[in-house]
């Protein structure tokens, strides 16, 4: 640039300079970043100080007290490893884990399937399908405790709905003690679980469906398919974004169990419902059993463990999703 | 206008040192204000937390527990005591249950911020031991502690230490409807093969479940399964031996197992509802009180529970009866200790306020009253025989000859009985199965 040019830009009035493309925009620019970034900080601070307050510092805490054993009082004793290596021993954690693997695997199939095939159902033009899609939400309004308690009283064997309608219908012969039978109890549960759930995640299938440009079925229609073959190859392909969501969050929640199994069962018959939430609870805070000692050490390692078969679990669906949307 | 560039570029100072923020400072301060936050939890912990201080000149004794039958009698003894004591208010807290109440409990201990005076459940001793609470014995002297029923001052002393007293004496027995009985034309049985025979009359006349009880949670079987060891045995020490696997023993021994094999027995000859080992609490009592069972196997907690939920006739008209014995003229060994007593915080600022307390709500009569109030069994011979409910009353004339104990404090031994007792139950586990599962169980939980 010539002296004279560089003169010439000097007598700019300052307005102009700030709005020129030359020096003024860039400078502008950066300095309303930086005002943004630093007023941001502040807006953010509430949030990250009440994350390190109730989530960082005792996750961390948490981390430290696996390596520990403690009863709840006095001084911890550090035992490196040993809790960890002891759940591989223990024969109820080994119960619990396989309890949350198959509770988990089966609400998260069957939930996504039937939300699926429900939320595409409805989306037709159906007489009182409003009330139909209000009636399968109503579940997801209420608490796991109060489904867990009604769904007790559905299943009690001597004066329950279920086994009295059995009954009545003349099938006495599966009309059973659903809740303490070891082969009866995990499915019972799943089902109150799955009837829980379904409706909130047909509402989220429902919305997505509406995304759905019309002229994809029109064409399919014009191509031959069927309904289900709409459904095969219209549907589900343009939902996959959608169910990664709720295959995720399935997955989050299996993992994390513990109202329902906790309401309905405790854990029994003899561990056969017990979840890896209920079993480590059991141990830290006597679940309903009066005469259990807390180990907060080893429970706070099941915890630990849950935490890491979570992330685990997660991160490879999430992995599988992206590869999938990648092909 | 001319001034829009510069008040721009001075917005000044604030905007300078507000764009200086770096993500480093930004995480430290964060870290510092979780640090202070976190910090001034805990400070205040020591001042207000569950146990009370005596900042404005009162002392505030906070008492925890679960005893929710005890809620509606609180009142007027609180209004009693700060008459005599105005410095001392009494701020009772009481927990819906105690799966409810341990964790909070838990959770106030570890904090260290446990309440002046708290119902310790089955961890008195292993509190005392770490200086939790105090030993009761020397604060309140023997000949207070004498008055307990042994098996209640049991569940809470370590040798010559005594960390908490009963508030609530308990004996299992066998509730019945006498309506029932006499359609079903049989008298209450006074052995286990005289509950057996009168079972299948009672299904066969009436169409009835014999016998409630309730298998979910667990250690309510483990309550109908350890007085059949002692029953088994005739000996009342037996249980905690096991309990402690001292002695030479093992739950996968003669009685325990004999015990185990008069549960199938029963469990085999439909004694009990369908599906015994899943049913409730509340499922049991409403199978009894809506008349749909003949009997309920329960403690004497049941008796101000069924006045609360059933109707006042079957209040009058229910009965206890004693514990079938394993043969005739055998004892009637059943269940005779509550779990419900009372420790106070050996760091409250309040101990003397808090002892003055106990000894105001144990004095003979109010105590009396009290239990007569809530209708549950009083934990002191004294007050026990002024019973004003007639079954209350009843039961706790067998404690001293007829009970027995079936509180486990050992680690791990609860759960391992209660669970096996709930295969028996539930016809899953053989008696030999359930013996060897127990002691497996418990010794994993000890060297785990």
């Amino acid at each position: 640039m010539s002296a004279p040019v560089q003169a010439a830009a000097g007598q700019l009035t300052p307005r102009r300079r700030a709005a020129g493309p030359g020096g003024g925009r860039p400078r502008a620019g950066v300095s309303g970043r930086a005002r943004g970034q630093g007023i941001g900080y502040y807006f953010i601070l509430p949030a990250v100080v009440l994350f390190l307050v109730f989530i960082g510092y005792p996750l961390v805490r948490s981390i430290y007290q696996s390596f520990t054993e403690w009863p709840g009082f006095g001084p911890s004793k550090y035992v490196g490893l040993q809790n960890f290596t002891a759940m591989f021993h223990d024969p109820v954690f080994i119960t619990a884990l396989v309890n949350t693997i198959e509770f988990t695997a089966v609400t998260t199939i069957v939930s996504t399937f039937v939300a699926m095939v429900l939320a595409a159902v409805l989306r037709a033009k159906w007489l009182f399908g409003t009330v139909f899609r209000v009636a399968i939400f109503v579940p997801a309004l209420l608490s796991l405790v109060v489904s867990g308690t009604v769904w007790g009283l559905i299943y009690e064997p001597n004066f329950g709905i279920l086994d009295s309608f059995l009954n009545a219908v003349g099938l006495h012969s599966i009309a059973i003690s659903w809740l303490s039978d070891s082969g009866t109890v995990l499915p019972a549960l799943i089902v109150v679980a799955i009837w829980q759930s379904v409706g909130f995640y047909m509402l989220i299938f429902y919305a997505a469906l509406h995304d759905i440009d019309p002229e994809l079925y029109e064409a399919a229609q014009l191509d031959g398919a069927s309904v289900v073959g709409q459904f095969r190859y219209v549907t589900v392909p343009m939902l996959r974004t959608v169910t990664s969501i709720i295959v995720t969050l399935n997955l989050i929640n299996g993992m994390k169990i513990f109202d329902i199994i906790y309401v309905m069962t405790g854990g029994g018959p003899d561990n056969a419902s017990q979840s890896l939430t209920t079993y480590l609870y059991s141990l830290a805070f006597g679940g309903q059993v009066a005469g259990a000692i807390p180990a907060i050490g080893y429970a706070t390692a099941i915890g630990v463990m849950v935490l890491l078969l979570a992330i685990i679990i997660v991160a490879a669906q999430l992995a599988i999703g992206a590869r999938r949307r990648l092909t | 206008m001319s001034s829009a560039g510069p008040s721009d570029n001075s917005a000044g100072p604030s905007v300078n040192a507000a764009s200086s923020v770096s993500r480093r400072k930004f995480l430290g301060a964060a870290g510092l204000s979780a640090a202070a936050v976190g910090l001034a939890a805990c400070s205040s912990g020591g001042g207000t937390g569950a146990s009370g201080g005596k900042s404005t000149g009162k002392a505030t004794l906070n008492m925890w527990s679960w005893y929710t039958e005890d809620q509606p009698v609180w009142a007027s003894v609180i209004d009693e005591f700060h008459a005599k004591y105005p410095n001392i208010q009494v701020v009772p807290r009481t927990f819906g249950s105690l799966a409810d109440y341990s964790p909070a409990l838990e959770a106030a201990v570890s904090a260290g911020s446990a309440p002046d005076i708290f119902a310790p459940a089955t961890l008195a001793i292993s509190y005392g031991k770490a200086g939790i609470v105090l030993d009761l014995k020397s604060q309140l002297g023997s000949s207070f502690i004498n008055e307990f029923f042994p098996s209640i001052n049991q569940e809470y002393a370590d040798g010559d230490k005594q960390y908490a007293i009963g508030w609530e004496a308990q004996m299992f027995r066998i509730f019945y409807n006498p309506d029932i009985l006499k359609k079903a034309k049989v008298d209450f049985p006074e052995t286990w093969d005289d509950l057996i025979t009168a079972s299948a009359q009672i299904r066969s006349k009436t169409g009835l479940a014999p016998v409630a009880l309730n298998g979910n949670p667990s250690n309510n079987v483990a309550d109908f399964y350890l007085p059949l060891v002692t029953q088994a045995s005739n000996n009342p020490n037996l249980v905690y031996q096991l309990d402690n696997l001292s002695n030479g023993t093992s739950w996968n021994s003669q009685y325990p197992v004999e015990a185990f094999q008069m549960m199938q027995k029963l469990q085999q000859n439909q004694v009990f509802e369908s599906g015994a080992d899943a049913v409730t609490y509340d499922e049991a009592l409403a199978l009894f009180y809506t008349q749909k069972s003949a009997m309920l196997f329960f403690g004497s907690f049941i008796v101000p529970g069924l006045l609360t939920s059933a109707s006042p006739a079957f209040n009058k008209l229910y009965k206890v009866g004693m514990t079938p014995s394993w043969t005739s003229g055998a004892r009637h060994w059943g269940a005779n200790q509550a779990g419900a007593g009372w420790s106070v915080n050996a760091q409250s600022p309040n101990v003397d306020a808090a002892l003055e307390w106990l000894k105001f709500i144990y004095e003979p009569s109010r105590y009396a009253t009290i239990m007569q109030k809530s209708s549950s069994m009083a934990a002191t011979m004294t007050a026990a025989a002024e019973g004003s409910n007639p079954i209350v009353k009843e039961m706790a004339s067998w404690i001293t000859d007829n009970g027995c104990n079936h509180i486990l404090f050992g680690v791990g031994s609860e759960t391992a009985v209660g669970n096996a007792a709930a295969g028996v139950l539930g016809g899953k586990l053989t008696p030999t199965a359930a013996a060897a599962q127990t002691q497996s169980a418990v010794e994993t939980a000890r060297h785990a």
